[in-house]
C-alpha cells in the first residue's frame, strides 16, 4: 500500500510553516525521514498519524484518505511518538491491555496472547508487572513499540526511536522494524544517519517543512560517487580552509587533527583524497543546498 | 536574584490570560454580590427592604471574607503552581544547579504567588466598592464609603489568612511536587475549619473558638455574636485581645511553616517520596542480549463494531473508575466527609439537647453534608478523567488508537457515575452503621436505595454531565473546578437578578421531602424537572463529544471547525433529538410555571401589595357582620389529592349601623358564594381576590345574614404541587379554604424604606395597645369573635378525618367514610382538618378524654405526651381556670408540611418531627423531655389562645405564645426538677439573643412586640420565669388567675399586654416594679460579672467568700441602640485607673441572685449543690461581699443561673480555691 501525500502544508499558531506545500510517495518497505531539529519531521508525522490537521493538502494511504476517514487509518496505524508518557500506577501488562482494548481486540484470551507476546519481542517480559512510569528512557522506548504492535498495524510512523536506546536494544529494535515492516509501510524518522543506512530501501531528507531529496541509501551515496574529497588538517588550519572550499564536516581525529570532507566534482587540490560516499555527505549536501544565498 | 525570579513570576502571570480571567471573576462576582444587596436589582425583581446597611464593617467584612475562600481554591494553581512549574517543565533540574540561595528561590516563588493573589483579592476590594454605590443601588442601604473598613478588613483577617492558606499549599506542593496534593490540602483544611466550627459550637467554647479559628471568624464572633442591628450598621469590628490572639497564633503557624518548608527544602532532582512499604535495593542488570530476527505475532480478531466499541466503553470506565478510587484526592474527600457526616450525625438533629432517634430519612438528611463532598468530587473528576491522558502526556497514544471519541468520552461519565455511586453508598452504609451503633435496627433498604440511587443521584448526574461539558471546553481541571464551583454557587443566587424561574437556573427546580407517614409524597414534578436537566446535560455531552481533542488542535478557532465537521451523523441526530426534547419540555415547564397567567415574579408580588393596600385599605374600617356559626362539609380524596368543600356562615350585624356592602375576601381556588338575601356583585377583582357585595336591603343592625360557600381544591400538574391534599396525612385550615370579611392588613409592605418608595406611608403595623379603639378584633381574625362550629368531613375508607368538636357520629357511604364533629362550646374562627390512617390512643383523665392520632409505627413517646397532656391541664386548671373541653386531641401530620405543632380547639395537629421520634434520656441532665414540654404548651394555648385573646395590636402574643411558653417550662420544672430549666433557659437566652441579630424592621419590647418567636418565645419564656423567680410563683399566678376571670372568652373590646402587665404589677411589690419595667416595657440587658472572689476556711470549720462583682445594666433601642438613662444625671460610671473607659449603667436599685455553690457525689454522679442563694439590692457597679457558709465552695456567682438577659453569661460564675487563715 502506497502512502500518498500531496500539497500539504501547517503553519502553526506563531507563524512557523512546519510543513511546507509538501509532496511525496511512499511505499512498501523502510523509509527513513532524515532532518536536523525543527525540520517538521514531527509535524509531519503527527499530522499523517491522524492527530494534527493541516491548512491544506490531502494524505491518502491506499484507499484510505486519511484526512476524511482517520478512524480508517487509526485501524492499520501503530505510531510511536518522540516523546510520550503513560498512566501512573499502571503495570506493563495492564496498560498493554488497556491499548489491546484500545485498538479493538475484544477477546480477553487473545489480547492475553499478544500482550505476551509483544512483551517478549521488547524484552520487557520480566518486568512486565512493574509500573512503566518508573520504567528506564530506554525501558519506556520498548514500551512505546510494544504498544505499536498490538493492531498488527500496516502503516507504521514512529519518531526518532532510537534515540536513549542502548547498542544491543538499537539493534534488537531496528530488527523488530524491519521484520514487521516487510510487508507494509515504517515512516522513520531520525536524525541518525547510521539508521537509514542500515535499515531504509528509501529515505528523504526534510528541512523547513520541505522535502529536500527523495531517494534511497544506495543511490543517493551512488550519484556522488567521486564526488567527495577528504584531508586531514591542523587545527589552526581550519578556517583558512573554510574560506576555501565547501566543507561538509569536520571530524576531530584522536590527535587533534581534523578530517576535512568536502564535496566537489573535481579534485579541490593536491592533498585531498578521494573517498567512498557516506549517506552523511549526501545529508550535508542537501541541506547546504537549501541554505539562503548569501547576498 | 530574587527580583531577578519575582519578576519573572510576575511577568509570567501578567502574560497569562487565566490570571485576567480570574481577575474579572473575582470582580464580577463581587461587584454582582455587593449590588444586589444594596438593591441594584430592585427594578427588576422586588426591593431589597431591610434595616441592614450593607457596607458596614459587618457587612464588607462578610462579603470580603466570604468571596476569599473561593480564592483558596486557586491557590495550588497560582502559589503551588509557581514552584511546581519547575517541576513540571523540568527546569528544576538546571535552575537547581544554579548558584542561588534557597532562600531567594523559595521567598521570591512565594511572595511573587501572594503579589498575584493579593491583585484578585483587590479586585475583589474593588468590585465590592464599585458595586455597593454604583448607580442605581438604594442609598438608604449604604452609609459613606470608609477606607479604613476595607484596609483593616484586609490587613487583619485576609491578608493572614491569604498567607497561612498559601504556606500550606506552598510547602505541600513543595515537597510533594504535586500540585493535587495542594489542592486536596485546601479542601482538607476548609473541611477541618468547618468542623472545628461544628465541634466548637457549644458557647461554652467560644473562647477556644475564637483563638483556633484559622479564619478569625471564631475571634470575631466572639465579640460580635450578639450585636443588634444598629451595633451591626455603625461598629467597626473590634480589634482586642482575641482577635489580637488568634491573628497572632496563625500568623506564627504560617511563619512556622514556612520555616519548615526553607529548612527541609532541598535543591534535589527527585521529590519527597512517603513509603509505607521498606523496600530492599536491589541491583538491576541487563540480563538478554539476544536479538530477534522472526516475529509472529499471534493471530487475533480485530473488532471496531458499535457494539463492541459500547462494551469497550464499559470497561474503560471502570480503568478510569479505579483510577479515582485509588486516587490520594478522592480517598482524602472521602475521610474528610466522612468525618463532617459522623460529626453531623452525633450533633444534628437536637432539639432542646435531645437527640432524634436515627430513623432512616434522619440519616439520609445528614447525608447532605456529603453531598458538597460528591459534588466537588464530581467536578474535579470529571477534569482529572477528560484530561488524564494529556496529564500523563499518553494522550498521542490513546489519541491514534481507532477508539471513536464518544467511547472514549461516554467511558468517562459512566466512570464518574460509577463514582458517584460508591460515594453514596458511604452514606448508606455509615447510616446503617451509625443507626446499629445507636441500637437501631428497623434499617429501611429500599428507602435508603430509592433516596440515593434514584433521586439524590439524579441531581448528581446532572452536575456530572455539565462537569464533563466544562471540563472539556476549558481543559484544564484546576480552572474548570472553579469555574464549575462558582456555577454551582451561584445558580441559586440568579434570583437575585430576577432570574426567578427554575428553568433558567441548572439542576434548579423542586426538591422532595420524606415523611415516614406519607412517603415521598407526588415525585412528578421533581422528576419532570430532573429529566428537563438531564436532556440539557445530555445536550451539552453531544456538545462536548464535539469538541473533545483529539491530537493537538492548535487554537479553539480549529476546535470549532472541529466540531463543526463532526456535527453529523449519529451526533448530529443525537443532539438535535436532545436539544428539541429539552427546549420541547422546557417550554411545557414554561406554559405552566412561567407564563403571567401563571407566575407572579417577586416584582409583581410587590406591586400587588402596593396595589392591594392603595385599593382596599380605605375599606378596613367599614363596617362588616361578624361570622357567629359556621357548618362545614368537607371531602377529602387522599389518593385523588383532592377535595371539594362547602360551609355555610351565619353572620349578625353587631354593629349599631346598617350594613349595605359586604367584602369578601376569598383565594383563588374555583369557588361560589351565595348570600341568602337579595344582592348585587358590584365589584369583582380577580387579582386580589376582593369582591364587594351590595345589598339593597340593608343589612339591620342585629339582622342575620347567611353566606353559603363551596370551594375545590386546586389539583397536581405534572410540573407543580398544587393541591395541599397528601396521600396520608392531611392538614389544612379554614384560611386556606374559606374567605373572610374585610380588608387584611396582612398583605401589606412592612419594610419602610420601600413603602416610602411607593408613597406608602410608614407601616407601624398594628396599632398601640393603648388606642381603645383597635380593640374591636383578636389578633386571630378580623370577621368573628366566637362561633358555634359544626363540621362534617369525609375521607377515604382507611382513614380517619378529624376537625375541631365531638364526633357526633359516624358512618360509611359509597366507600367511604364520613364523620360528624360539633363543637358545644363557642371557639374561636379558626379550625383544620386532618385526615391519615391513624392509630389512636385513649385515656380518660377526670372526665377528659386524652387521644393521640398518630402514626402506626411512631409509638416511642406517646406516654410522654400523655403525661404532658395531664401535666398541663392540671397546672393550667388549678392555677387559671376550668378547662372549656371534655376532650383534648394530639394530631400527627407529615413532617413535610413543617416541624411545629399548633394548637385548635380541643384539637393539636403535632408534627411527626417535633417529638413523636424524639429519643429522649431521662438520665441526662442536658436534655429536655420536648415531646412532655411541646405537647404542655400545646395544651396551654387552649387557655392561652383559646380562652383569653388578646385583641389585634402589639404586644397580643405576649397572652398567647408567651403563657404557653411559661405555662410549659413550670410544667416541666415540676415533672423535672430545677436543674432541667438550666438547659431549657440557656437555651432560650442563646435563642434570644443570637435572632434579634437578625431582626430587619424593629425589636420592641416584650409587651409591644411585633409577634417574633425569638420575642414572644425565648424572651418572654425567661421573663415570664424571672417574675416567678422575683414575686413568687404562687403570687404570679394569682394575679395571672385574676386577669384570667376577667377576660376569658370576652367579646370586643378585647384585652392588651398593657392589662395583662397592670395584674402583674398590682402582685408586684414597689421594690421590684423596675423588673416589670426592665422586662416587659423596655428591652434591658444586663453586664453582670465576678471580677475576683476569695475564699478563706475559718477556724471554726466555716467559710468565708468574699465576692467582688459588678452589675450593670443598659437598654436598646427598636433598633439595637444602646442607651442607660433617660434623663441628664441618671445613668451611673464606674472606673478605676486601670480601665480605658468607664463602665456605664443605668440606674440600679436592683435585686440580684448571689450563689455559691460546691460539687457533691449524688448516686455516683457529680452534682452541684447550693450552698447560699439570695437576692442582694444592688446600687451600684463595683461590689463586694462577704458571706459565710458551712461548706467548703468551688464556685461563685452573679446571677449565677442566668435568669436576666445577659449577653456574656459564662462571666457570671467563677471557680474558687480556698486559703488558708
Amino acid at each position: 500500500m502506497k502512502l500518498v501525500i500531496q500539497n500539504l502544508t501547517k503553519t502553526y499558531k506563531n507563524g512557523v510553516k512546519a510543513i511546507d506545500n509538501l509532496s511525496i510517495e511512499i511505499g512498501t518497505g523502510m523509509f527513513g525521514l532524515l532532518g536536523p531539529n525543527g525540520a517538521g519531521k514531527s509535524s509531519l508525522m503527527r499530522t499523517i498519524a491522524t492527530l494534527q490537521s493541516p491548512d491544506s493538502g490531502s494524505i491518502t494511504f491506499g484507499d484510505i484518505n486519511v484526512l476524511e476517514d482517520n478512524m480508517s487509518l487509526r485501524k492499520v496505524l501503530g505510531y510511536l511518538p518522540q516523546s510520550f508518557g503513560v498512566y501512573p500506577k499502571m503495570s506493563a501488562e495492564d496498560l498493554l491491555d488497556y491499548f489491546a482494548t484500545l485498538k479493538g481486540i475484544s477477546n480477553k484470551t487473545e489480547r492475553k496472547a499478544i500482550v505476551k507476546e509483544v512483551l517478549e519481542i521488547t524484552n520487557l517480559y520480566d518486568v512486565r508487572r512493574k509500573h512503566v512510569a518508573g520504567y528506564s528512557g530506554g525501558m519506556k522506548q520498548r514500551f512505546g513499540i510494544a504498544q505499536l504492535l498490538l493492531n498488527n498495524p500496516k502503516l507504521i510512523i514512529v519518531d526518532e526511536p532510537t534515540a536513549g536506546l542502548d547498542p544491543a536494544e538499537r539493534h534488537r529494535f531496528l530488527n523488530v522494524l524491519r521484520e514487521v515492516g516487510t510487508n507494509c509501510t515504517v515512516i522513520f524518522s531520525t536524525h541518525i544517519v547510521e539508521d537509514v543506512k542500515e535499515l531504509c530501501n528509501e529515505m528523504a531528507i526534510l528541512n523547513g517543512g520541505r522535502i529536500l531529496k527523495h531517494t534511497t541509501p544506495q543511490e543517493a551515496t551512488g550519484v556522488l560517487k567521486g564526488t567527495i574529497w577528504q584531508k586531514t588538517i591542523e587545527r589552526e588550519d581550519l578556517e583558512e580552509n573554510e574560506k576555501l572550499y565547501n566543507i561538509l564536516s569536520s571530524n576531530y581525529n584522536q590527535d587533534n587533527t581534523l578530517n576535512l570532507r568536502v564535496h566537489a566534482s573535481e579534485k579541490p587540490s593536491e592533498d585531498f583524497v578521494e573517498v567512498e560516499p557516506q549517506l552523511d555527505d549526501v545529508y550535508f549536501i542537501a541541506l547546504k543546498q537549501d541554505e539562503p544565498e548569501l547576498v | 536574584m530574587f527580583s531577578t525570579i519575582f519578576k519573572q513570576e510576575l511577568k509570567y502571570w501578567f502574560n497569562k490570560p487565566a490570571f485576567y480571567i480570574y481577575l474579572a471573576i473575582f470582580l464580577g462576582l463581587s461587584f454582582f454580590l455587593s449590588a444586589a444587596s444594596a438593591g441594584f436589582f430592585d427594578t427588576i425583581t422586588a426591593t431589597t427592604g431591610s434595616s441592614r446597611i450593607v457596607n458596614s464593617p459587618t457587612g464588607v467584612r462578610n462579603v470580603f471574607n466570604a468571596l476569599t475562600v473561593f480564592i483558596f481554591f486557586l491557590f495550588p494553581s497560582i502559589i503551588g503552581l509557581s514552584i511546581y512549574r519547575d517541576y513540571k517543565s523540568e527546569m528544576h533540574t538546571i535552575l537547581y544547579s544554579y548558584p542561588f540561595t534557597k532562600a531567594n528561590y523559595l521567598f521570591a516563588k512565594f511572595f511573587s504567588g501572594i503579589v498575584i493573589v493579593s491583585l484578585i483579592v483587590l479586585s475583589i476590594a474593588l468590585g465590592m466598592i464599585i458595586g455597593f454605590r454604583f448607580p442605581g443601588t438604594n442609598p438608604d442601604l449604604i452609609t459613606t464609603f470608609n477606607g479604613a473598613t476595607y484596609l483593616l478588613t484586609y490587613l487583619i483577617f485576609i491578608l493572614p489568612n491569604v498567607l497561612l492558606f498559601g504556606a500550606i499549599v506552598f510547602a505541600v506542593v513543595a515537597f510533594t511536587r504535586n500540585i493535587a496534593a495542594g489542592f486536596i490540602t485546601v479542601i482538607v483544611l476548609l473541611f477541618v475549619q468547618g468542623v472545628v466550627a461544628s465541634v466548637l459550637g457549644e458557647p461554652e467554647q467560644r473562647t477556644l473558638l475564637a483563638l483556633l479559628d484559622p479564619f478569625g471568624d471564631g475571634a470575631v464572633i466572639y465579640y460580635t455574636k450578639y450585636w443588634t442591628p444598629s451595633e451591626q450598621n455603625e461598629l467597626q469590628i473590634p480589634i482586642k485581645e482575641m482577635v489580637i490572639y488568634n491573628r497572632l497564633l496563625w500568623l506564627g503557624i504560617s511563619t512556622l511553616i514556612f520555616g519548615l518548608v526553607y529548612r527541609f527544602f532541598a535543591f534535589s532532582q527527585n521529590a519527597l517520596s512517603i513509603s509505607f512499604k521498606k523496600s530492599k535495593g536491589e541491583r538491576v542488570i541487563k540480563t538478554n542480549f539476544s536479538g530477534i530476527t522472526k516475529i509472529v505475532l499471534p493471530e487475533v480478531t480485530y473488532n471496531h463494531s458499535f457494539s463492541q466499541n459500547l462494551k469497550t466503553m464499559w470497561k474503560l470506565s471502570n480503568i478510569d473508575f479505579k483510577y479515582i478510587v485509588k486516587s490520594w484526592p478522592f480517598i482524602s474527600i472521602v475521610l474528610v466527609g466522612l468525618v463532617l457526616m459522623i460529626v453531623g450525625l452525633s450533633e444534628i438533629g437536637n432539639i432542646f439537647g435531645t437527640p432524634t432517634l436515627p430513623v432512616t430519612w434522619k440519616m439520609l438528611n445528614i447525608g447532605g453534608v456529603f453531598s458538597i463532598s460528591i459534588n466537588i468530587c464530581t467536578f474535579l473528576y470529571a477534569g482529572m478523567l477528560v484530561n488524564r491522558a494529556k496529564i500523563a502526556r499518553a494522550n498521542h497514544l490513546v489519541d491514534a488508537t481507532p477508539i471513536p471519541n464518544w467511547t472514549l468520552l461516554f467511558s468517562k461519565v459512566i466512570a464518574l457515575v460509577k463514582m458517584q455511586w460508591i460515594l453514596l453508598a458511604v452514606i448508606m452504609v455509615s447510616g446503617i452503621l451509625f443507626q446499629m451503633y445507636n441500637g437501631y435496627y428497623n434499617f429501611e433498604l429500599g428507602h435508603y436505595f430509592t433516596e440515593l440511587f434514584l433521586l439524590s443521584f439524579l441531581g448528581y448526574f446532572v452536575w456530572a454531565l455539565l462537569s464533563i461539558f466544562i471540563q472539556t471546553l476549558i481543559g484544564n481541571p484546576y480552572l474548570g473546578l472553579f469555574v464549575l464551583l462558582v456555577i454551582s454557587i451561584g445558580m441559586p443566587f440568579l434570583s437575585t437578578a430576577g432570574i426567578e424561574l427554575d428553568i433558567y437556573k441548572y439542576n434548579q427546580g423542586p426538591g422532595f421531602g420524606y415523611s415516614d407517614m406519607n412517603g415521598y409524597g407526588i415525585l412528578t414534578p421533581f422528576l419532570m424537572y430532573k429529566l428537563y436537566w438531564i436532556l440539557c446535560g445530555l445536550s451539552l455531552l453531544i456538545i462536548a463529544a464535539l469538541f473533545w481533542v483529539r491530537g493537538i488542535p492548535s487554537s479553539f478557532g480549529e476546535r470549532i471547525s472541529i466540531a463543526k465537521n463532526r456535527f453529523k451523523g449519529g451526533f448530529a441526530i443525537s443532539f438535535i433529538i436532545f436539544f428539541v426534547a429539552f427546549v420541547s419540555l422546557g417550554f411545557s415547564i414554561y406554559q405552566e410555571t412561567g407564563t403571567k397567567a401563571n407566575k407572579t415574579s417577586a416584582k409583581e408580588f410587590e406591586l400587588r401589595r402596593v396595589e392591594w393596600e392603595k385599593k382596599y385599605k380605605k375599606f378596613e374600617n367599614y363596617a362588616q357582620p361578624r361570622i357567629v356559626a359556621v357548618n362545614a362539609n368537607v371531602n377529602i380524596f387522599p389518593k385523588k389529592r383532592f377535595y371539594d368543600a362547602s360551609a355555610k356562615f351565619t353572620m349578625i350585624n353587631k354593629t349599631d349601623q346598617a350594613i349595605d356592602s359586604l367584602f369578601l375576601n376569598h383565594n383563588s381556588l374555583k369557588s361560589t358564594f351565595t348570600f341568602n338575601k337579595p344582592n348585587k356583585l358590584v365589584s369583582e377583582d380577580t387579582i386580589h381576590n376582593f369582591d364587594i357585595y351590595f345589598f339593597e336591603n340593608k343589612i339591620m343592625p342585629g339582622d342575620t345574614l347567611e353566606l353559603e360557600v363551596t370551594v375545590e381544591s386546586d389539583k397536581n400538574t405534572t410540573y407543580r404541587r398544587k393541591s395541599p391534599i397528601r396521600e396520608n396525612g392531611t392538614f389544612i385550615n379554614n384560611f386556606s379554604m374559606f374567605p373572610s370579611l374585610g380588608y387584611s392588613s396582612n398583605g401589606e409592605l412592612t419594610d419602610d424604606k420601600t413603602r416610602k418608595k411607593y408613597e406608602l406611608p410608614p407601616n407601624d403595623l398594628k396599632p398601640h395597645p393603648s388606642d381603645s379603639t383597635a380593640l374591636g378584633n383578636t389578633y386571630i381574625s378580623k370577621d368573628s369573635d366566637w362561633i358555634d362550629f359544626e363540621a362534617t368531613v369525609s375521607t377515604s375508607k382507611d382513614q380517619i378525618a378529624i376537625a375541631p368538636g365531638y364526633l357526633q357520629k359516624e358512618w360509611t357511604e359509597n366507600d367511604r367514610r364520613y364523620f360528624h364533629y360539633k363543637m358545644d362550646n363557642k371557639i374561636l374562627n379558626f379550625y383544620a382538618f386532618n385526615s391519615a390512617r391513624y392509630e389512636v390512643k385513649k385515656e380518660m383523665y377526670k372526665g377528659i378524654s386524652l387521644e393521640i392520632y398518630y402514626h402506626k409505627p411512631h409509638t416511642f413517646n406517646l406516654d410522654r405526651m400523655m403525661k404532658g397532656m395531664k401535666r398541663s391541664l392540671e397546672y393550667n386548671g388549678k392555677n387559671f381556670s376550668p378547662y372549656q373541653f371534655r376532650q383534648a386531641r394530639i394530631i400527627e401530620f407529615p413532617r413535610t408540611g413543617g416541624t411545629f405543632a399548633q394548637a385548635f380547639a380541643n384539637t393539636m395537629p403535632f408534627s411527626e418531627g417535633i417529638g413523636f421520634i424524639a429519643d429522649v434520656d431521662d438520665k441526662s441532665d442536658d436534655g429536655v423531655d420536648y415531646p412532655f414540654s411541646v405537647t404542655a404548651h400545646e395544651v396551654a394555648h387552649q387557655w392561652w389562645a383559646h380562652q383569653v385573646i388578646g385583641a389585634d395590636v402589639l404586644g397580643a402574643t405576649l397572652l398567647s405564645e408567651s403563657m404557653a411558653e411559661y405555662v410549659s417550662l413550670k410544667v416541666l420544672e415540676h415533672e423535672y426538677g430545677k436543674t432541667k430549666m438550666r438547659t431549657f433557659l440557656k437555651d432560650a437566652l442563646d435563642g434570644y439573643l443570637l435572632q434579634r441579630t437578625l431582626e430587619r424592621k424593629r425589636e420592641k419590647p416584650l409587651m409591644y412586640n411585633d409577634g417574633q418567636g425569638y420575642i414572644h418565645y425565648q424572651k418572654g419564656s425567661m421573663v415570664l420565669y424571672a417574675l416567678s423567680d422575683y414575686i413568687g410563683e404562687e403570687n404570679l399566678n394569682n394575679a395571672i388567675q385574676k386577669f384570667t376571670k376577667k377576660v376569658r372568652f370576652q367579646n370586643p373590646p378585647y384585652t392588651t399586654s398593657i392589662e395583662f402587665v397592670n395584674h402583674l404589677k398590682e402582685a408586684t411589690p414597689d421594690s421590684l416594679q423596675y423588673v416589670i419595667k426592665d422586662m416587659f416595657e423596655t428591652i434591658t440587658l444586663y453586664k453582670n460579672r465576678v471580677t475576683d472572689a476569695k475564699v478563706t476556711a475559718l477556724d471554726n470549720g466555716k467559710f468565708e467568700v468574699e465576692i467582688d462583682f459588678e452589675v450593670a445594666k443598659y437598654r436598646n433601642d427598636e433598633k439595637g441602640k444602646r442607651y442607660y438613662g433617660e434623663k441628664v444625671g441618671d445613668t451611673l460610671s464606674y472606673k478605676t485607673d486601670k480601665m480605658n473607659k468607664p463602665i456605664l449603667s443605668s440606674l440600679l436599685n436592683d435585686y440580684i441572685d448571689i450563689g455559691i455553690f460546691t460539687e457533691k457525689e449524688v448516686d455516683g454522679k457529680k452534682e452541684e449543690v447550693e450552698l447560699y442563694l439570695k437576692k442582694h439590692k444592688i446600687t451600684s457597679i463595683n461590689n463586694s461581699i462577704k458571706i459565710i457558709v458551712d461548706e467548703k465552695p468551688m464556685e461563685v456567682g452573679v446571677d449565677p443561673y442566668n435568669k436576666l438577659i445577659d449577653t456574656q453569661s459564662e462571666d457570671n460564675r467563677r471557680k474558687v480555691d480556698v486559703t488558708n487563715k
